[in-house]
């Protein structure tokens, strides 16, 4: 059925009234987490301007030697591991079928989402000349022998993917009820298309450290490190969608009917033992590539008590909590679980990308305060975007929860 | 010349099949565990 042109162009001044309706704020302005965010994002926007107008060098601690810092290692690095959950849950859901953990979905797939805009978006305040960013997309300089031409194309075309996955929530949003079906249909496409440029790009981070072996100690480099980085990334998506589901759970919770508040705590306990017998794996992994490259010897620096740390206590002490949590049925506890096995995946992005690269120099880098607070802001502003999303559609509750557009609430706005 | 003897499994890969087998038996067992239905606190 074809729609006429003065019923298409009443729709569209429908859907544009409906989304400047949607602009106001929703609920106190004056809360804690505001007030704390605010002025480190004003300030964070201040330092960026500053790096724009005179370069990295008059806010980071960035040299020759360290050409990468915590902007890299944080937000990009780190950040990506973090978003693991969306391509974890988004195969377990549509590909698998597993429909226990739908009502958690489409968070994941929006923090996912979100941090790839976000954290992504992090790489070009690292780019000494980020005007050339575009040159891998419009050919202007392809860049084939650089890893990172996979990397920027991957980032790009899995944004892309995650986008059509959650284009139904902002259809259901705005009424589009055969705009909607259409997305809808794109889903399952969308995620396999996802999930195999996910994994790709999540070990493809780690390849861009193959070529510095000379820089990284040898307890943490391996020419294994993209299949270390994958199945890391694994249990690392999985324990963010817990503590991002348990947080989303509280502060939201007036958006969740009294089913999915039952099923919840069920849905924890499924994501934490895929997380253990995930974490099982890894470490595995790590002890067969300790093995395999004869390392002993290097254990008895403090290179390798620092290892042993990460290895031992960031992921075989977190890996033990989620088998007792799950088998005790204590969420308390693999929520403890979560964040500690989240810690041991910033450690081990962080000493891969920053701690232990150029160990062997005399001169270290430490990052500025411009730096943290910059990353810092980055964080803030996913957090400020999240919300605003999850306030207005159907992400946790069902779309017929939502203020219709054509509501008389809304109507009387226009 | 260099002396390699084969009972020696720092010099084979004789530790990593060790560990490999030990992980397998071990992931069955950790995965029986987990499926196992288990008691409510």
């Amino acid at each position: 059925m074809t729609q006429s042109p003065t019923g298409l162009s009443a729709e569209v001044r429908r859907v544009l009234r409906f989304v400047v309706s949607e602009l106001w704020p929703k609920g106190p302005l004056l809360t804690p987490f505001n007030l704390i965010s605010v002025p480190v994002i004003l300030l964070g926007i201040g330092i960026l301007v500053v790096r724009f107008i005179y370069g990295l060098g008059a806010v980071t601690n960035l040299s020759q030697s360290y050409p990468w810092g915590l902007w890299i290692g944080f937000d990009v690095v780190t950040g990506v591991a973090f978003a693991g959950g969306a391509y974890v849950l988004t195969f377990v859901v549509y590909v698998m079928r597993v429909e226990k953990y739908h009502p958690i979905v489409r968070a994941t797939v929006l923090n996912g989402l979100l941090a790839y805009m976000f954290y992504a978006g992090a790489l070009v305040l690292d780019l000494g000349r980020p005007w050339n960013a575009p040159n891998p997309i419009i050919g202007n300089s392809f860049g084939y022998n650089s890893v990172l031409f996979l990397v920027c194309w991957h980032f790009m075309l899995y944004m892309m993917a995650e986008v059509v996955e959650f284009s139904p929530v902002v259809a259901e949003w705005l009424g589009l009820k055969r705009l909607r079906n259409i997305l809808s249909s794109l889903t399952l496409a969308a995620v396999i298309f996802g999930v195999t440029l996910s994994m790709l790009h999540q070990a493809g981070l780690a390849a861009l450290f193959l070529m510095a072996k000379p820089k990284i100690h040898p307890l943490w480099y391996s020419e294994f490190m993209p299949i270390l980085f994958l199945v890391s990334s694994i249990y690392s998506g999985l324990s963010m969608v817990i503590l991002e589901g348990t947080i989303s759970h509280r502060v939201f919770s007036n958006q969740l009917d009294a089913a999915k508040h039952h099923q919840f705590d069920d849905m924890l306990l499924g994501l934490g033992k895929g997380a253990a017998i995930t974490m099982f794996v890894y470490y595995f992994f790590k002890a067969l590539v300790f093995l395999h490259d004869r390392q002993w010897n290097l254990l008895g620096s403090g290179w390798g008590a620092w290892y042993l740390f990460e290895v031992l206590g960031c992921v075989l002490v977190p890996c033990v909590m989620y088998i007792v949590a799950v088998r005790t049925r204590s969420t308390g506890l693999l929520r403890v679980a979560a964040i500690w096995a989240l810690i041991g995946i910033l450690l081990n992005r962080l000493n891969t990308s920053v701690f232990v690269f150029n160990w062997q120099s005399a001169h270290h880098y430490y990052p500025s305060w411009q730096e943290i607070v910059v990353t810092l802001t980055v964080v803030f502003v996913e957090i400020w975007a999240f919300r605003w999303i999850v306030l207005r559609m159907p992400v946790l509750r069902e779309a017929h929860q939502l203020p219709h557009p054509e509501s008389p609430v809304v109507a009387a706005t226009a | 010349m260099e002396t390699y003897t084969y009972v020696n499994i720092f010099e084979t890969k004789g530790l990593e099949y060790l560990l490999l087998i030990s992980f397998l038996v071990l992931f069955v067992f950790l995965v029986r565990y987990l499926s196992t239905p288990a008691h409510k606190r």
